[in-house]
This record gives C-alpha cells, sequence and structure tokens, in this order.
C-alpha cells in the first residue's frame, strides 16, 4: 500500500510545473480553433474553421488580398484574372507555372508533381459528383454547362465517369483551360476563391480512398501529413512551395501600423503552425493569457476583463503588449417571420408593430456590448447595396407607434392575437436574447413563447415550415450583397434559404435582374432598392451587423482582420525577440 | 456457473434486438430529417433529396431496423455520416484519451472512497464522522462546472502547476493533461460515493453477527475489515461495476473544458450534426457495456459471498 501511495505521488508530482516550455528558435505560430474540424476535404468544408483548416494545406485559383478593403480577389493559383467572352459566358485561366503538389505516397516515388489544368476540371467535377453529395455543390449548382447534367447522368452508375468531356470545361493545355457558363454568374471569381474549389489531386483522392479527407494533399504554403481528429494541428512549412511574396500594397494606413514591413518577402513567415482546438471560453481565455496563443477571439463572458469601457484594452494586458481589434463582421442577426403562416403573410402591420417594440439599444448593450450596429435591413456594411444613411422606420423603439399599428392590424393591446412562438438553438445567449425580446413585446400586449432546438431540430422545424417565427444570423460567403438578398428570394423559399418563406414578385425580379449583373453602380443601386424595399416590408425583425474582438500578442506581426481568412495564416509572422523578452511577464 | 454465464450472454440477444428497437425508434421515426443539417445552410431540396436517398434513408422502415441490428451484433458500425471517418476508428482514438483520464480517477476515487468510508465507519457518530459528512454534502452541493472553472483557474493558470487544457498521447506525456481532471473527478466522486459506502457499511454494523463477533473479543478494526466490510461487497460491487461502461462514454464536462478528445465530446458533436451512425454505435457500445459488466458484477457476487449460487 505504501509503495503504491509513494508510486501516485510520484505520478503526480512528474506532472507538476512540467508546462511546456516556449520555442523561441522557430517562428511558431499558435492558433486557437473553437470548434472540431470536420476534416479536410475541400468539397465538404462547409464551416468556417474547417474553411481555415483547409486554407493551410490547399489553395484556390484565388485569393483574397490579406490587406487591401474592401475585400479585392487577387490571382493565387492562377496566373491572372481570366479573360471573359463578350457575353460574359465563357472564362479563360491560366495556371501559374511550376507549383508543386506536396510530398506523399499517393505520388511515383512518394514526390509532389506538378499543378495541371486536369487538376482544377477534376476538383470542380469532384463537386459535382453525385456520389460525394458536396457541400459545396450550391456555389456551382446550375451554373457551368453540362455540369447539371453530367451529375444527373453519373447518379444512376455506379462510379462516377471523370473521364467524360463536359461542354462547359474544357482543357486547351497543360495550364490553359476554359469555362463556360450556362448564364452570367458575376460572382463566379469569388466561388473559385472559397475552400469548396479548392484543387486537389486526383492521385490522392484515388490513393487514400475514405481516408483522403484525413490525409490532404495540396499546393498550400504548409503540409500536415496526417490529420488525426485529435485537439492538436501541427502543420509545418511546405518545402517545395512556389515563390510566392508578401504583398506590398495595402489600404491607406497599413505602412504606418506596420503591415507593409514583410513587403517583398518571401512566404509563408513561418515555420511552423499549432492549432489547438478548445471548445470552452475559460480554456482559450487562459491559455491566451498564458501566451499559449497568439490570437483569440474574445468571448462574451470575458469580455469585460479584456475590454474597459466597451473600448480600452483591459491595462493588465496593455502591460503585456497585447493588442485589441475590433472587427465588423459581415453579417446579420435576425427574428424570421414565417411569411407562410396566414398571421404574418398577409398582415404587414402586425409585423411592424412587433419590429418597433424591440429595444434593440438595450439588447445591443447586454448581449454585445453595445459594440454591435443595428441593422437596418438585410444588407451589412461594407457591402455594396448598404447605405448608411438609409433608416428604417420600423427600426426603433416605439411603443406607442407599435400600440397603433397592432391595432390597426386587428390586436388592439395585443387582444385576439395567439401567443407566437419563436424557435431558437439551445444556446444560452440566444435563449436570453428571445427573452429580452418576448419582456418588451409583453409591453405591447403580445405573448412570445420561446422554442428552445438542437441545431438539427431547428434546421428540421425551419426546412419544414412548422416554425411561426426563428432566430438566426447569417455570415457572408463571398463578399457580394446577392449572399444575403438571396435569403428573401422567393425560389429559395423552405427548404431553401429563404427560411420566411417570404415571397415579393417585384423584389424578385429585381434580384434575378440583377444578380445577372457584374459589379458595377447599376447593380449597386438595384441592391440598395431591394434592401429599402424589404426593411419596409419587414419580413424579418432586423437585429444587428456584430463585431467580432480580437486579441493578439505583441509579437505576432502583419495581423487585419479578414472576414474570408482561409489563406491569412500564410502572411502572419511571429517577432522571435519580441517574444522572448515579453514572455517573461506572462 | 459455465451454463449460467452462457446463458446470461444467450439474453443479450433479446436485449439487444430490444435496444436496437429504441434506437431505431429514437433515430428513424422521433428525429426529424439529418439531410438539411448534413448539407449546411446552403442545401438545395434536391441535394436533400439525392443524400437521403445515398444514405438509405428512403429504405422501407423495417429494412432501415435491420441495419441497426445487423450493426448491433456485428459491430460494424459503417462511416461517420458528418466526418466521413470509420466510426469504429473514430471509437478506438476517442477512447484512449477517455480511458487515459477515466481509468486512474475512478480507481483512485473509489480506492480513496471506500477507505474513507471504512475510516469514518469506526469513528460513526465521532467529530470526524460528522466532519466529513458535512464535508461530503457541502461538496456535493457545489456544481461540477463550479469545481471545473476554479480548479482550472487556479491549479493550472495561477500556480501553473498543470497544463490549462489539451491533450498528448502516450506514457508519461498524457499525465500533466489529465492530472488535474482526473483531480476533479476525483473531488467529484468522493462525496455521493463516501455517503453511499458508508451507508452500506453502517447497516452491516448493526447485524447480529457483528455483535456475536464483538462478544467473542474480536477488535473492532478485524470485524470491520474482515466480517462487516466482506458482507458490505454486494452492494458496493452493483455500485461500483455498473459505472464502468460509463467510463468508455467519457467524461463530457471535463473532456469539454480540457480539451481531452475523448468518446464524450465525439457524441456531443454527433448530436449537433445529426451524426445518426455515430449517436447508434455509441448507444448500442453502452448498452452492450451494461449487459456485460451486469453480468461480471453477478460473477463477482460469488468471490464475495461464496453462499451466492448461480442457477
Amino acid at each position: 500500500m505504501k509503495s503504491l501511495v509513494l508510486v501516485l505521488c510520484g505520478i503526480l508530482f512528474m506532472s507538476l510545473g512540467c508546462s511546456k516550455d516556449r520555442n523561441f528558435d522557430e517562428r511558431e505560430l499558435h492558433l486557437i480553433s473553437p470548434e472540431k474540424i470536420s476534416g479536410f476535404d475541400p468539397i465538404h468544408v462547409s464551416d468556417m474553421y474547417s474553411g481555415n483548416e483547409s486554407g493551410k494545406v490547399y489553395e484556390g485559383l484565388f485569393e483574397f488580398h490579406p490587406l487591401k478593403r474592401p475585400y479585392e480577389l487577387m490571382p493565387n493559383l492562377a496566373e491572372s484574372l481570366p479573360t471573359v467572352s463578350e457575353d460574359g459566358l465563357t472564362y479563360t485561366f491560366k495556371i501559374k507555372k511550376g507549383v508543386l503538389f506536396h510530398d506523399s505516397p499517393a505520388f511515383p516515388n512518394g514526390k509532389g508533381r506538378e499543378l495541371k489544368s486536369e487538376d482544377v476540371l477534376y476538383s470542380i467535377k469532384r463537386l459535382a459528383d453525385p456520389k460525394l453529395q458536396a457541400k459545396g455543390w450550391w456555389v456551382l449548382d446550375d451554373r457551368i454547362a453540362g455540369l447539371n447534367e453530367w451529375k444527373e447522368k453519373n447518379a444512376a452508375l455506379d462510379a462516377s465517369n471523370y473521364a467524360e468531356e463536359i461542354e462547359g470545361l474544357k482543357k486547351i493545355d497543360d495550364h490553359t483551360f476554359a469555362i463556360k457558363l450556362k448564364k452570367p454568374f458575376p460572382q463566379f471569381l469569388y466561388a473559385l476563391a472559397m475552400p469548396y474549389t479548392f484543387i486537389v489531386a486526383k492521385e490522392a483522392v484515388e490513393h487514400f480512398g475514405k481516408e483522403f479527407l484525413n490525409h490532404p494533399v495540396g499546393t498550400g504554403p504548409f503540409i500536415l501529413p496526417v490529420f488525426e481528429q485529435t485537439n492538436r494541428i501541427v502543420y509545418t512549412k511546405n518545402p517545395t512551395f512556389r515563390e510566392k511574396f508578401y504583398p506590398s500594397e495595402g489600404e491607406e494606413g497599413d505602412d504606418k501600423l506596420g503591415l507593409l514591413a514583410d513587403a517583398g518577402k518571401k512566404i509563408p513567415l513561418v515555420d511552423k503552425i499549432i492549432v489547438d482546438i478548445i471548445v470552452e471560453a475559460q480554456p482559450k481565455w487562459l491559455s491566451f493569457q498564458k501566451a499559449k496563443a497568439d490570437l483569440f477571439e474574445i468571448p462574451k463572458d470575458f469580455f469585460d476583463s479584456a475590454v474597459v469601457g466597451g473600448k480600452e484594452l483591459a491595462p493588465d494586458l496593455k502591460s503585456k503588449g497585447i493588442r485589441l481589434f475590433a472587427n465588423a463582421q459581415l453579417d446579420t442577426t435576425f427574428f424570421a417571420f414565417n411569411n407562410d403562416d396566414m398571421l404574418f403573410k398577409t398582415n404587414k402591420k402586425l409585423r411592424q408593430a412587433i419590429s418597433l417594440s424591440w429595444n434593440r439599444e438595450e439588447a445591443n448593450k447586454l448581449f454585445y456590448n453595445s459594440s454591435a450596429v443595428q441593422a437596418q435591413s438585410v444588407i451589412p456594411p461594407g457591402l455594396g447595396g448598404y447605405r448608411k444613411e438609409f433608416k428604417n422606420p420600423y427600426v426603433k423603439y416605439d411603443l406607442e407607434q407599435a400600440k397603433k399599428l397592432l391595432a390597426e392590424a386587428g390586436y388592439p393591446g395585443g387582444k385576439g392575437l395567439p401567443a407566437i412562438t419563436i424557435q431558437t438553438r439551445n444556446e444560452t445567449v440566444a435563449r436570453q436574447i428571445i427573452e429580452h425580446f418576448a419582456k418588451n413585446l409583453e409591453k405591447i400586449g403580445v405573448t412570445i413563447k420561446v422554442g428552445m432546438n438542437t441545431w438539427p431540430e431547428l434546421v428540421n422545424k425551419v426546412t419544414k415550415r412548422q416554425h411561426q417565427m426563428y432566430t438566426m444570423a447569417w455570415g457572408a460567403d463571398y463578399p457580394d450583397a446577392e449572399n444575403f438578398l438571396g435569403l428573401l428570394y422567393c425560389p429559395n423559399s423552405s427548404p431553401g434559404s429563404n427560411g420566411s418563406n417570404y415571397c415579393n414578385p417585384e423584389f424578385d425580379a429585381l434580384y434575378k435582374a440583377a444578380t445577372i449583373l457584374q459589379d458595377s453602380p447599376e447593380r449597386t443601386a438595384m441592391y440598395e432598392k431591394m434592401n429599402e424595399m424589404v426593411a419596409m416590408e419587414n419580413p424579418w425583425v432586423f437585429g444587428f451587423h456584430r463585431t467580432k474582438f480580437y486579441l493578439s500578442q505583441a509579437w505576432l506581426k502583419n495581423y487585419k482582420f479578414m472576414e474570408f481568412n482561409h489563406s491569412q495564416f500564410q502572411y502572419l509572422s511571429v517577432d522571435l525577440e519580441v517574444k522572448k523578452e515579453l514572455s517573461k511577464k506572462f | 456457473m459455465t451454463k449460467y454465464i452462457i446463458r446470461r450472454l444467450l439474453y443479450m440477444i433479446p436485449v439487444l434486438l430490444g435496444v436496437s428497437l429504441i434506437i431505431f425508434v429514437l433515430f428513424n421515426v422521433v428525429s426529424g430529417d439529418p439531410t438539411a443539417v448534413l448539407l449546411g445552410k446552403n442545401a438545395t431540396a434536391r441535394q436533400m433529396a439525392d443524400l437521403r436517398e445515398q444514405l438509405g434513408l428512403n429504405k422501407s422502415l423495417f429494412s432501415q431496423y435491420l441495419d441497426i441490428v445487423k450493426s448491433a451484433f456485428t459491430f460494424d458500425f459503417g462511416y461517420s455520416w458528418a466526418t466521413k471517418q470509420e466510426i469504429s476508428q473514430m471509437i478506438w482514438q476517442g477512447a484512449y484519451p477517455s480511458l487515459c483520464l477515466s481509468i486512474p480517477a475512478f480507481v483512485i476515487s473509489t480506492v480513496v472512497s471506500l477507505l474513507i468510508s471504512v475510516f469514518v465507519a469506526y469513528y460513526r457518530g465521532k467529530g470526524i464522522d460528522l466532519f466529513v459528512r458535512v464535508c461530503c454534502i457541502a461538496g456535493m452541493s457545489i456544481s461540477a462546472l463550479a469545481y471545473i472553472l476554479f480548479f482550472q483557474w487556479f491549479f493550472a493558470y495561477k500556480l501553473g502547476w498543470f497544463e490549462i487544457s489539451g491533450f498528448e498521447e502516450g506514457f508519461p506525456n498524457f499525465i500533466s493533461y489529465i492530472a488535474l481532471p482526473a483531480i476533479i473527478w476525483i473531488v467529484l466522486s468522493i462525496g455521493p460515493d463516501v455517503r453511499f459506502f458508508r451507508t452500506v457499511i453502517l447497516d452491516e454494523i448493526y447485524q447480529d453477527y457483528v455483535r456475536t463477533a464483538r462478544s467473542k473479543g474480536l477488535s473492532e478494526i478485524t470485524i470491520l475489515l474482515h466480517h462487516v466490510l466482506r458482507n458490505a461487497m454486494i452492494p458496493i460491487i452493483t455500485y461500483v461495476v455498473i459505472q464502468i461502461p460509463s467510463l468508455i462514454l467519457g467524461a463530457l464536462l471535463l473532456e469539454n473544458f480540457f480539451s481531452i478528445p475523448g468518446l464524450g465530446g465525439m457524441t456531443l458533436n454527433a448530436l449537433n450534426s445529426s451524426d445518426f451512425p455515430v449517436m447508434k454505435a455509441m448507444a448500442i457500445i453502452s448498452s452492450v457495456g451494461y449487459i456485460i459488466f451486469g453480468l461480471i458484477s453477478d460473477i463477482l457476487y460469488t468471490v464475495a459471498d461464496p453462499r451466492i449460487k448461480f442457477k
């Protein structure tokens, strides 16, 4: 017994104080992912966090400029922007020469081969492969000539026939190919910057089979030979990465912020990236404070510990050289009415009365530390179609007008109006927001009930139209307002993304016309019109455009918030001298 | 005894059929359509229909039930819908970290609780007994979350004795990661364990045979360790052994807060992503675990009390 106790004590003491030492010899970037990674097959990468991981090993034809705002596309694997035919349907691309896939047992002798046109066409076909049911299919659904037909035909076969030629996908030579669209698709190049269209090698897909998602073989700046579902992912610099350099241009002021100090340097700028998957807020916060993470998104529960007065960094963090970044997100939160429900469909005044009863200023203070922007309509600031000066007359707290409109809607003082259930996700903050909303609506006599659901249950209720109202947030997939306006386009009604089942022929006609136009003042004007049209109709109770707060360690260089940050990490750097010096303070 | 074991193992067949039926009703009849969640926010109706077809959700209900029965008996759970990984491999990967945490924590907490229980039973009614009982009740009254948050902040962050979170494979690497969650597990378990073990031991202490032993002049400690404890073992064995299957399932809160990539987190992820095959696999494994460990606890009764015979 005595020896057993001694052994146990020995083991315990072995663990005491054995925290890992910091590495000052290599440029290591330490990051935190707040969610589990669903794998590395680009066609299935639909969440932001998995996209961030895929972007370290895979690349697309285009990427967003790490510094320029508004977001600007720049060629990545593509040599330059494509040439587009006069009818706007055929895009001819040239890809860079000498780009190598990572070394992998999938290739002869284990040496990665050069990227060719076929790889791009193969990767696009994979997205359409009916056997794979790619999450990203929606970006190219009904866009490329012959691709839907190929998908249809192969659904009946045991295995998809990749050798079959497709009208819209033509190889011209090893480094040139053309893609023909069915109809104009101005967001097409954005689609080619998304993780879904990252380029994979056929040999790797075939070699690893069902395990392909755990063996990423891309052309990206970092390598990860095997992905295991552990809570740490370690990437190392790709030794065969092509000559790619840090940009020498940015937004005004970037130079002063030191964001151009590495201009012209070969990237990636770090030797290793270590990503720890930490789901809970406290361990994330403590890890950052122990300098075990270089970049950190402040969770709501720790906002007051990190930020004083809603704006200033807490003095203890400031003394360690930590920096605060407040970044407006391209997102919109909302309470959607099910416009299929006769209660709301024919009663615009009821929708408007409900919108006027919500004290958004108080909600902003309670739930977003007064950092969010009140949404006037569906499009967030930063995208064409948003007009700062436009104020939605129903996005304000006016109980008198709300009562008046409620009476005109046929429910004076809420009499005769049944209780309305709002469906939401089983999360504390979501429930609290609805409870705040309900408390506000009580004042005009409207009773709100909360329907708590797991995420799958909520999605099911919305797709099957079994809801009266539901609450959600929508984040941009790409920087184009079309991505938001589509949420109110009638043909996208449930089970599509228009969960409010809002239908307005005038809006639909404008949407159809605008979404085939290239970015132009004419298109922006149409977006503005649609945005302001739905603001008056109130198919949703518009909520907020949120702000994300990040903290970065003093030694992290070149960080600038990016909404579409899949490829951002290759541009980040670590100042080892500063790290060595400041680490003593942690 | 062999006949008894074979018979009990054969009982597993109807139990597994019943479990399969319950799992089938829960996931295939009561639960909604998983395709919308699996395909993400931009899923189209056509894509959802295609995926339903591909996942076999359009097959007859009987045929879907047979698939579950088959996986319950063959332990071939197929592939995860969400991560596309082989489920048996996912379980194997997750079981290691879960067991690294749960086995030492469970063994230590059980042994320590038993020792404390014998100690307070020896001093029953005295101040130390009262003190331990008060500590147990006070300890049980505080939520597990409070222990986790405080211990993590104080011992890992403030004192820096342990890693804040994470996990590394291989001995002794994992010790610095699992030590703190294991200590929390032990602290959380000691309260209810001691209360249960103490009650069971005290039940025995007032039996006639104990009085007889005392009147024969045996020392109190000999009576406690050689007679009382042995007779108290049956409920203790049941209590301890039946907890073992839950060790495999992992400790959800601890795994989440300490970023241990175990089975608890895997099951929670499956729940959030409508990953029915993983949820079914975990339900089947836990059922089989409970059946097997129920049988083991029955067998252990004969060790604790030779009067027990299997019929």
